[in-house]
């Protein structure tokens, strides 16, 4: 959820929203990238009758930026259609849900398509239906309705569909654990609460996204599926074995509305939701200029670069916690440590063996070094814990990313590209003071948890 | 109702003007004035707004689509078409 609600007109269409995006080298297939676009945030479980579904009339987008003029240079493209097996009932099952093919008793199926298309600078030069009609599962309704969920739903949606790609698309548990409530209400940090402007005695933070679940679309595919060229990425020096990732949600230009039904949409798709690094829309673009962040493109993000340059969140928080960031409060120069994190990547030079630069020209985009191998012991603050294969290397679903970013912002990486500044003490520590308390993650794609159950789980308490 | 309800398009609210009917049954008007934009299906809905009156500017929407023309004429009549309800 680093990026849910976190605009005024997407806030009011969940099932486009983007809630989270992460790429990362497969740990358990090395020659292959996963990427997990997540949509429609803040699902309850218990979230009946009619329960969370991708949007029929979404077109929802990964897009892969191989190209050096910050284009798309791949896009998996996924369509959803809903079928109703039974009109004669108010229920989502009609009894235990044996399979992802029992429409005898689920009544309301959802099936998707996956397109592959590559560009040659502003038009699409192949287009591949790469699948058909593959099937959702069902959300986790409870245990009598999908019982064994784990076991009977979660395999048999992932599907391969041919040159070594896999895809899964339904609902998944969150992933992403912050300290929800606390943070939106004046920048508050549990564990630092006391030091804040308007103290109170610290605390522990709180989850806000525990038992929560997400819909997830996950792609696993080849190295050379993503590279120019089918380049194979081996030396870390090489620009070519650099991506971006962003995903998107669009809808259709024109929706008509007629009384009794049949309505319908018309026009081309128009971008209304976009999520490239975690929290960027979330925390550095201001309220004025959200919506339209979500309907650009990466290539477009020019005009955005001066909120990166003095984000105000670095100048918030030396307000929010007198006297714990005096360096921070005092630097004005432009913030080239996170114009790098963020919109061109990290040159050769700043962190030792390490660059996914991809030029001089902004775009949010989640870069990744593919010939960074994953990581044997994982570190979940990324690269600022030496950990090469996590954020902003890619994200991996354990990165850290709110202490990451709340540490990078409050100057813990200004020292990588501007010497003479000396980061405060509290940079190194900040944390929002969660855990990650959510379902246990999968050892194999497509790795996010099984859902929480809509009749176990209790509100702030995952079902298992 | 105006006459563009009598070539089969309905007025709708908006900030400029604009319409909708059944290309099947209707746009005498619409098609005729853009044949040379190249319209790649009909056989659906068809979606017309006035975007921009100084301008002249009519868009058209069919299937996923966009077509824009500048027809003087057109979005004359669309804006009238609009009012005269």
């Amino acid at each position: 959820m680093s990026s849910h609600r976190e605009a005024p007109e997407i806030s009011k269409d969940p099932v486009a929203d983007n809630t989270d995006v992460y790429a990362f080298r497969s740990p358990d297939r090395p020659d292959t990238v996963t990427i997990l676009a997540n949509f429609i945030p803040l699902q309850q479980a218990d979230g009946g009758p009619n329960f969370y579904e991708f949007g029929d009339d979404v077109r929802y987008e990964i897009h892969v930026i191989n190209r050096s003029d910050r284009r798309s240079g791949v896009t998996y493209q996924f369509r959803f259609t809903t079928e109703i097996t039974n009109p004669d009932t108010f229920l989502y099952n009609t009894g235990p849900i044996s399979s992802i093919h029992d429409h005898v008793h689920w009544t309301r199926p959802q099936f998707y398509s996956v397109r592959r298309i590559t560009h040659d600078g502003h038009h699409a030069h192949e287009s591949e239906l790469l699948a058909d009609h593959l099937a959702c599962p069902p959300v986790n309704v409870g245990v009598r309705s999908t019982p064994d969920y784990a076991s009977t739903f979660t395999s048999a949606a992932v599907h391969s569909i041919g040159s070594g790609r896999k895809v899964f698309a339904g609902q998944r548990a969150e992933a992403f654990h912050v300290d929800l409530g606390s943070i939106f209400d004046l920048g508050t940090l549990r564990p630092f609460q006391n030091l804040h402007l308007i103290p109170s005695a610290a605390a522990v933070g709180v989850n806000g996204s525990q038992a929560l679940n997400v819909h997830a679309i996950a792609l696993q595919v080849p190295l050379t599926d993503l590279t120019r060229g089918g380049h194979e990425p081996v030396d870390i020096n090489a620009p070519a074995s650099v991506i971006g990732v962003y995903a998107s949600a669009s809808r259709r230009r024109a929706t008509i509305r007629h009384h009794g039904g049949n309505d319908f949409d018309s026009g081309p798709f128009v971008q209304v939701s976009r999520l490239g690094n975690p929290l960027f829309n979330e925390v550095i673009v201001p309220m004025s200029d959200k919506d339209r962040w979500n309907a650009v493109p990466p290539s477009a993000d020019d005009e955005f670069v001066k909120y990166v340059a003095h984000p105000e969140l670095a100048e918030l928080l030396p307000v929010l916690y007198p006297s714990v960031f005096p360096n921070l409060a005092a630097y004005t120069k432009v913030r080239a440590d996170l114009i790098a994190i963020l919109l061109t990547g990290i040159p050769s030079g700043v962190v030792k063996g390490f660059q996914n630069f991809t030029g001089a020209k902004p775009a949010d985009l989640l870069r990744l070094n593919l010939a960074v191998p994953p990581a044997t012991s994982p570190n979940k603050f990324g690269i600022l814990g030496g950990d090469l294969a996590g954020y902003p290397n890619g994200r991996r679903i354990t990165d850290d990313i709110v202490a990451i970013e709340l540490r990078a912002v409050a100057g813990a990486t200004i020292p990588l590209v501007d010497p003479s500044f000396t980061a405060d003490a509290a940079a190194a520590l900040l944390t929002d003071g969660t855990v990650d308390s959510n379902g246990r993650l999968l050892n194999t794609f497509p790795y996010l948890a099984t859902p929480n159950s809509g009749s176990e789980v209790r509100p702030g308490v995952p079902a298992t | 109702m105006s006459a563009p309800t009598r070539r089969g398009f309905l007025a709708l609210a908006g900030t400029g003007a604009a319409a909708v009917g059944l290309a099947g049954v209707a746009p005498a008007v619409a098609v005729a004035d853009v044949k040379t934009a190249h319209v790649p299906d009909a056989s659906g809905p068809l979606v017309a707004y006035l975007a921009d009156m100084a301008h002249d500017e009519v868009r058209l929407l069919v299937g996923e689509r966009e077509v824009t023309v500048h027809d003087r004429d057109l979005a004359a009549r669309l804006a009238r078409a609009a009012h005269s309800s």
